[in-house]
């Protein structure tokens, strides 16, 4: 069963439509990275998801359970949706972690310290919140959401204000969450760095979910071929061949390269060179989101 | 549920509205005792002690605690806005009505907690005039301040606190009805503003008869006609339960 279950949701205000028709499925253990330009409808996606906002049209289930209508199914769910995430300013963060935790059934007093030491807050655990730094909030709002043990983790920009250590300390972190089988929705504008561990990315533009790119296991090639435009036309016949698309002057492409290159030479093409590249995440979001 | 309800109060208590409130609440008694023109606003040249307390009553429920009461229950729900945290309450497992209902119970609980700062404010500045028998009243009773002769201490506590209880009963619509407000602008100011600007709109009606003994308006000085409370105590828990069924309506669709 899918941890994360998106089906056709949509959300307007007014006649103004805000997100359309996007569904998406994240399987328990796999990072899903959402992105796209600011006002493409990412937050107004967290909130649906996490049951915040309601939407006009569609559902979306945790673990099986339609989150609108069943405040339980959010016992599978551990969110942070803003940056940075928000606490009771009078109360410490250990506080603010016990209320938490009250709010989510926890009794065990070690768990509130467990996830202090992971998320290092420690030494600050028992300061008022309200003289915690930007970053410190952050991360207190991962160490909330992850408090009790939830199977589904939906972070809005995780990142946002934290210094290189923070991002380092929470990347690692979902990434290890991921393998103990949490799935995580997480929305971002930094791809290259969730790149290194998410699944799956999906890309947002104008209220709708344009592409969802899968990254595990991908092999891309480069391709150099004269000419060029007609090259891209033979390979997107061929059968074996995937996602070919031109990036600058070089075509990308997945699939089997040997059946690539025999065809190209066979009907003539002129092919300067043809080698594996890493996923470029960046250079194929910023294709998609163009013309958006 | 009564873990949710102690943490709603415990946080209203944290509220700045909340904390000037019962400041005021407990501090203006030593003005009014002091207050040089009491006998041509009120008639009253202070006896004892307890006129001290019903004078604090009944200039406080003229505007100021209605006022305070309605700020601290739009700002329950407001400053969570403002501060973010309700999102963060409600991405637990918790139906949204219960954390209204809290926060609701703990609403209705705090204009008995500004009485009861004005009472005990208004005790000690009575003190310096006596706080037992005189001849006079308490101006809630028959004769108003001047009385219908002796009265006791045990007869001038009793109408106190009646009247304190009732005003206490009169002001629990106002806090659900600004708790309702707060759930539709979820502002705090907009919740405020609104709510008052209804009973100022109430207040016009007056000039609908037929009306009259239905508006909330008409009750705000029932601490001062105990004998209206047979039809105004039952509509006054009708208006609470009727605003406070609507914010909870209103609160478990709402965008947030």
């Amino acid at each position: 069963m899918d941890a994360l279950r998106l089906e056709g949701l949509g959300k307007r205000y007014g006649r103004k439509p805000i997100l359309e028709n996007v569904s998406l499925a994240v399987r328990p253990g796999e990072v899903y990275a959402l992105a796209g330009p600011n006002g493409s409808g990412k937050t107004t996606l967290i909130r649906l998801v996490t049951g915040l906002a309601f939407p006009t049209a569609g559902r979306a289930l945790l673990l099986g359970e339609d989150v609108h209508q069943n405040p339980q199914a959010r016992r599978h769910l551990g969110a942070v949706v803003e940056a940075p995430a928000a606490f009771y300013p009078y109360l410490t963060g250990r506080e603010n972690l016990r209320m938490q935790a009250y709010l989510a059934g926890i009794k065990d007093e070690g768990r509130i310290s467990e996830v202090l030491a992971r998320l290092r807050l420690l030494a600050v655990a028992d300061q008022k919140v309200g003289s915690y730094s930007l970053g410190q909030r952050q991360r207190l709002g991962l160490a909330a959401a992850i408090l009790h043990h939830p199977k589904v983790l939906v972070l809005d920009e995780p990142t946002s204000g934290l210094d290189p250590e923070g991002v380092e300390l929470v990347h690692g972190l979902l990434e290890e969450l991921a393998q103990e089988g949490v799935a995580v929705l997480l929305s971002t504008h930094h791809l290259q760095e969730v790149s290194r561990y998410a699944h799956k990315v999906g890309i947002l533009g104008g209220g709708r979910l344009l592409d969802e790119v899968r990254l595990e296991g991908r092999e891309i090639f480069r391709l150099e071929a004269e000419p060029l435009e007609g090259a891209l036309a033979l390979l997107r016949t061929l059968p074996g061949i995937t996602h070919p698309h031109l990036q600058g002057k070089v075509i990308l492409f997945e699939g089997n390269p040997e059946e690539a290159l025999r065809v190209l030479l066979r009907e003539g093409y002129r092919v300067k060179a043809l080698h594996p590249q890493g996923f470029d995440l960046m250079a194929y979001y910023q294709e998609r989101v163009k013309h958006v | 549920m009564f873990r949710l309800v102690i943490f709603e109060l415990f946080k209203l208590f944290r509220l700045r509205s909340v904390g000037l409130g019962l400041l005021a609440a407990f501090l203006l008694p030593f003005l009014w005792a002091l207050a040089p023109g009491l006998k041509e606003v009120y008639g009253l040249v202070l006896a004892s002690g307890w006129q001290v307390v019903s004078l604090s009553l009944l200039a406080g429920m003229e505007f100021l605690f209605p006022f305070l009461v309605v700020m601290a229950a739009s700002e329950s729900l407001g400053s969570e806005i403002s501060q973010g945290t309700l999102k963060s309450l409600l991405l637990r497992p918790l139906p949204r009505t219960a954390l209204l209902l809290a926060k609701l119970l703990a609403v209705l609980l705090y204009p008995f907690a500004l009485l009861g700062a004005s009472f005990l404010g208004s005790l000690l500045a009575g003190l310096p005039h006596g706080l037992g028998g005189f001849y006079g009243g308490t101006g809630l009773g028959q004769g108003g301040f001047a009385g219908a002769g002796f009265l006791s201490a045990q007869q001038a506590l009793g109408e106190l606190l009646h009247a304190h209880l009732l005003a206490g009963v009169v002001l629990l619509p106002l806090a659900a009805l600004a708790l309702l407000y707060a759930t539709i602008f979820l502002s705090t100011t907009a919740s405020a503003l609104a709510a008052v600007a209804t009973l100022l709109l109430m207040r016009l009606l007056v000039a609908f008869p037929a009306l009259t003994p239905f508006l909330l308006t008409t009750y705000l000085d029932l601490h001062l006609r105990p004998q209206a409370a047979g039809l105004g105590l039952p509509l006054l828990f009708i208006y609470t339960l009727g605003f406070a069924f609507l914010a909870a309506l209103v609160f478990e669709r709402k965008d947030l």
